[in-house]
């Protein structure tokens, strides 16, 4: 037993924590993983110099993360909150929505990254027809006023199944003697939705809010396949990554630096938000 | 007549559903099969099937081998991290060591630590694990761990202790205990862990840019990440392409989709 246990945690602790630790450590170097190039502490340098003017991508991150967080945060909620209200019935054609929604995350990010690529390509693409017929034009992901909002549609509808699940199992676990009383009191169906079901989906509620914001902010393997971060579509994920394996630089203390400004931007958001979202499931149920 | 404005909103929602999910799907196999002179002239309707697009991204794309290395990658470390993860998830649920809750917080804790890359290329470097099939394996267990030892856990419980103790007293080894006892009842929790830590390796597209260099052991998200750059403007290859690259995890994904309901109901994941 104590083999197995120890192997295992060995595992863990290499490829989990340690990384993690080594991050921290490598974000106060001028590491570049270069053979034979000396590595020094260069201390606190690579956090002054984000918000110098030799790194001019920082701003513009922090405020493409936030935006592509928000957005993704609350319309994959309120889209799965919509899926799920209308898939939970025990039929063909809700089993058959179910898969729909669900089928994104099967195919994974790269495969659905690059379906939207030829959906919106700006020459043969149907979106490109579609839009052209209203006179629209546009290079889609490669236009700065398109990319950041249709990265933030995909992402979306790749993760928004998932969503859809959680909640399916929360609306599932509500006890139906719940809305019979209530429909022997006469309650109408939007009221029946707002007093009832929502504040008892106040526990997946919880997990699906926590889980988009923290997905939203950790992600770029998305946003990676689809522009690379360009056309104003750099979160700090992806700023870290183009800062360490982009093709011009090879700074990868600097890049470990900023996912350390992410790590912990992304914990001054999700705590006091797990802290309210509980707070609020306490309050509903006393 | 109380039931109409139900009955409208619920076709609302269904058609938006197949516009939004089953169209683009539909639209991509249906350039996979189109051939391109067609496509180019008429690229919203489908032409008489063509299949060279087939083989042509087959042959382009160094397809087979592609698929071959994620079949490996994501099956090995997903197994590794799902056994791994039944090795701490037992002692843990029953309580065979001191401070057994602080270990499951240690490992819980993993749920939300980021793929640090960055460290992980240094990593790799030093212990010689770049660019290997073993070792892109080897660094790849460890995402889906956490998770593992969390269902893992919560199903075990369900598991009687009295199973242990008759278990013990005829003799049986820790480890044929587990395999032949423990395993076949926390089946369903098994496969989801295992599916999970699939779908990271799956999903990582970040991991084979970083840490392989070599064409040959690419999986086939890079191979076909790739394609798309070496073929710009030949979309019905590309979509034939995509078409090929995702045939297998659409299949493992059908055949246990059951499972997969009842999985991702348990909820928490790493992005």
């Amino acid at each position: 037993m104590w083999a197995g246990l120890l192997i295992a945690l060995a595992v863990y602790v290499l490829f989990g924590i340690v990384p993690m630790i080594a991050n921290v450590v490598m974000s106060f170097t001028d590491y570049t993983a270069l053979p034979g190039a000396a590595v020094h502490n260069i201390g606190f340098s690579n956090y002054s110099s984000m918000f110098g003017s030799q790194a001019p991508g920082f701003d513009q991150a922090i405020i493409a993360t936030i935006v592509f967080v928000v957005a993704v945060t609350v319309g994959q909620n309120v889209l799965a909150l919509v899926f799920a209200h209308r898939l939970t019935g025990g039929g063909r054609a809700a089993a058959l929505g179910r898969v729909l929604v669900f089928l994104p995350i099967a195919l994974g990010v790269t495969i659905v990254g690059l379906i939207w690529i030829l959906i919106f390509n700006p020459q043969q693409g149907p979106m490109a027809s579609l839009f052209g017929a209203f006179g629209v034009h546009s290079a889609f992901f490669g236009a700065d006023n398109w990319a950041m909002p249709l990265v933030i549609l995909v992402q979306i509808w790749q993760n928004a199944g998932f969503s859809t699940l959680v909640f399916l199992g929360g609306l599932r676990s509500i006890n139906p003697s719940i809305y019979e009383a209530a429909a022997m009191d006469g309650i109408g169906r939007w009221q029946r939705l707002r007093r009832i079901t929502f504040p008892l989906l106040a526990p997946s509620v919880t997990v699906n809010v926590l889980l988009a914001l923290v997905g939203a902010f950790t992600t770029y393997n998305l946003i990676y396949v689809l522009t690379d971060g360009m056309y104003g579509t750099q979160t700090l994920g992806m700023l870290a990554f183009n800062a360490a394996f982009g093709s011009f630089e090879a700074n990868l203390g600097y890049g470990a630096a900023v996912l350390v400004v992410l790590f912990l931007l992304t914990l001054v958001v999700a705590l006091p938000m797990m802290a309210l979202l509980r707070y609020r499931e306490r309050r509903l149920f006393g | 007549m109380t039931r109409r404005p139900h009955v409208v909103s619920g076709i609302a929602i269904g058609i938006l559903i197949v516009l939004l999910f089953l169209l683009p799907v539909l639209y991509v196999l249906m350039m996979a099969f189109e051939a391109p002179s067609h496509f180019l002239n008429s690229p919203l309707t489908p032409g008489s099937p063509d299949v060279r697009n087939f083989s042509g991204a087959w042959n382009g794309a160094d397809l087979g081998v592609e698929l071959l290395n994620t079949i490996v990658y994501s099956v090995a470390a997903s197994a590794l991290s799902t056994i791994l993860g039944l090795l701490i998830a037992f002692p843990i649920s029953r309580r065979l060591l001191r401070g057994h809750s602080l270990v499951y917080t240690f490992c819980f804790v993993g749920l939300f630590l980021p793929f640090s890359v960055i460290p992980l290329f240094a990593e790799a470097r030093i212990l010689d694990l770049y660019n290997d099939r073993i070792g892109y394996i080897i660094l790849h267990v460890e995402p889906g761990l956490p998770l593992a030892v969390v269902l893992l856990t919560a199903a075990l419980s369900a598991v009687p202790h009295e199973l242990d103790e008759a278990a013990w007293m005829e003799g049986a080894g820790y480890f044929s205990y587990l395999g032949r006892v423990v395993v076949p009842l926390i089946k369903p929790a098994l496969l989801i862990a295992f599916l999970y830590g699939l779908l990271g390796v799956w999903n990582d597209i970040i991991g084979p840019v970083v840490l392989l260099a070599n064409p040959s052991l690419f999986p086939v998200t890079r191979g076909i990440y790739n394609f798309f750059g070496s073929n710009e403007s030949e979309w019905t290859l590309l979509a034939a392409g995509i078409v090929i690259a995702s045939l297998p995890v659409v299949l493992l994904f059908a055949v246990s989709q059951r499972q997969i309901n009842r999985a991702t109901l348990v909820g928490g994941v790493k992005g």
